[in-house]
């Protein structure tokens, strides 16, 4: 995969992290509640979610990430 | 003067049960281990193309329990109606050209054979008018720890449609560390699909008057995906997955065509499309949500690439803003770009042999595609909601022109736009 600049990008940040942030990323077991409201979980609204898939699926190349890329559909 | 006696070691330890039973997490962990209510998602879309292009109405209800300890059993089900024109692959042209819908078993009517014909006028992108199809799909999942630590899930998935049927089985399983600050996960997924269209599957890259068509025909799809979650500080949580998917079979698109042309662009006649029978997809995903107070913001990169040389880029972000009262606005932006596949082309020429692979369906093109839009919810108590979200979705291709003499003036791969509307409805019971 050849490797463009916003990859580059990404893979700086995580390398950043990784080496300097070490001590100071993560919380305490009770410092979890902004964490806990609905609004923050990693897929938030699980419906719009799975529409927008399946639109995008079947209307461009590429398709997933969340999870498995799509498919179940003849439309693409 | 009577002195107070120490706590004795009994006391202590009971002092700190009860802290630790009265304690916030205490009484989550609590809470996670009882039986919860059902909970029902749902959520009617409605999607509508211009230029009398495609339009989907489509009821989703989705149901899922906990019984307790985390051991969680999902159910969704759908029903899709779609209908309106489709474009078929050929260009515009100078003049009208006649063709067969997919149903038809023959281009000329003759007898015992079926032959349903549109005529589209010049200038106009040839499309189907006939197009319609109904899709009924059933996903079901379980979830369950494995010890305090992990988690294993898995999960399946039908569907059928007149020309397609699908089944699919996937498992997952994740791992925490670092007192539940770090989560890896990986899971793997197989897929198997029965492709059957109507009046047959043509046979890929042969001439369209031909009419050349074989029986119905498989394709499998293998996926695989590894992923770390991370809590980054008390309002900022980070997930980066790494996809891999590889598709073998029938990946032909069985009702698109291109347009044979000779040198000045005139159309000498058209073949049906014919793509590789095998794909690999890789991905990755990276997603950062954080909290600004009672906004939220999600935003997520992805980069993708395939063995037919389309590369993609995905720019995605919601803002969450709370109004107050159980009452906030999501505005939605979306930006996405994609380059060609190999053997992608508008046309292709008479002037030279016929490619070993070839497509001019428009979703294999090099575009951007933008979306925009914003939803209203209404959150009732700690799980229900009803909302409304409203978008705009457009596609821009690169490559709408050329310059051969019949073709100029002619947008030969035009705009897509197209509106979404979706209303849900979540409750607990």
């Amino acid at each position: 995969m050849r490797v463009r600049l916003p990859l580059r990008v990404l893979i700086g940040w995580i390398t950043t992290l990784s080496l300097c942030g070490c001590q100071t990323v993560g919380i305490k077991p009770w410092q979890h509640d902004i964490l806990a409201r609905p609004a923050m979980s990693l897929v938030s609204d699980p419906m719009a979610a799975a529409i927008d898939d399946h639109i995008y699926f079947s209307k461009e190349a590429a398709s997933g990430g969340r999870n498995f890329g799509g498919g179940g559909c003849g439309c693409n | 003067m009577q002195l107070k006696r120490p706590p004795s070691a009994l006391h202590l330890g009971l002092m700190a049960a009860s802290c630790a039973l009265l304690s916030p997490a205490a009484r989550v962990q609590a809470a996670d281990s009882v039986e919860q209510p059902f909970e029902l998602d749902s959520a009617l879309l409605y999607y509508k193309e211009n230029s009398g292009r495609v339009q989907t109405i489509e009821p989703v209800v989705s149901l899922k329990k906990d019984f307790g300890d985390q051991r969680i059993l999902g159910g969704t089900f759908t029903v899709d109606s779609l209908s309106g024109a489709t474009p078929n692959g050929a260009l515009p042209s100078r003049k009208p050209q006649t063709f067969a819908s997919p149903s038809s078993t023959s281009l000329i009517p003759q007898p015992g054979k079926k032959t349903t014909l549109y005529t589209i006028v010049p200038g106009n992108l040839p499309q189907d008018p006939h197009f319609k199809e109904q899709r009924f799909a059933g996903d079901a999942d379980w979830s369950q720890p494995l010890g305090l630590d992990n988690t294993l899930s898995f999960g399946g998935h039908a569907s059928t449609e007149h020309d397609f049927d699908s089944l699919s089985v996937h498992t997952d399983y994740s791992r925490d560390f670092n007192e539940k600050n770090t989560t890896l996960s990986a899971g793997v997924s197989e897929e198997y699909d029965q492709i059957h269209a109507h009046g047959g599957n043509p046979v890929p890259g042969s001439d369209y008057e031909l009419y050349e068509h074989e029986g119905g025909q498989t394709k499998t799809v293998s996926g695989a995906l590894i992923g770390v979650t991370q809590i980054m500080a008390r309002n900022w949580l980070m997930d980066l997955n790494y996809t891999y998917d590889h598709s073998e079979g029938y990946l032909t698109d069985p009702y698109r065509i291109l347009s044979v042309l000779d040198p000045l662009g005139s159309v000498t006649g058209y073949r049906y499309e014919n793509r590789p029978d095998s794909r690999g997809r890789q991905g990755l995903y990276w997603v950062n949500k954080v909290a600004f107070g009672t906004t939220v913001l999600d935003v997520s990169y992805r980069r993708g690439k395939d063995s037919w040389g389309i590369g993609s880029d995905t720019v995605d972000a919601h803002l969450r803003i709370d109004l107050g009262r159980g009452v906030y606005l999501e505005p939605h932006l979306r930006w996405y770009h994609q380059s060609a596949a190999d053997f992608y082309d508008l046309y292709l020429s008479a002037a030279t042999p016929a490619p070993q692979f070839m497509s001019a369906d428009p979703r294999l093109a090099a575009f951007i595609g933008t979306t925009a839009g914003l939803k209203l919810g209404v959150t009732i108590g700690r799980y229900g909601e009803m909302s409304l979200r409203l978008e705009e979705y457009e596609q821009r291709p690169s490559d709408q022109s050329s310059a051969l003499p019949q073709l100029q003036g002619l947008n030969l791969n035009p705009n897509l736009t197209a509106t979404i509307a979706q209303l849900s409805w979540r409750l607990q019971f």
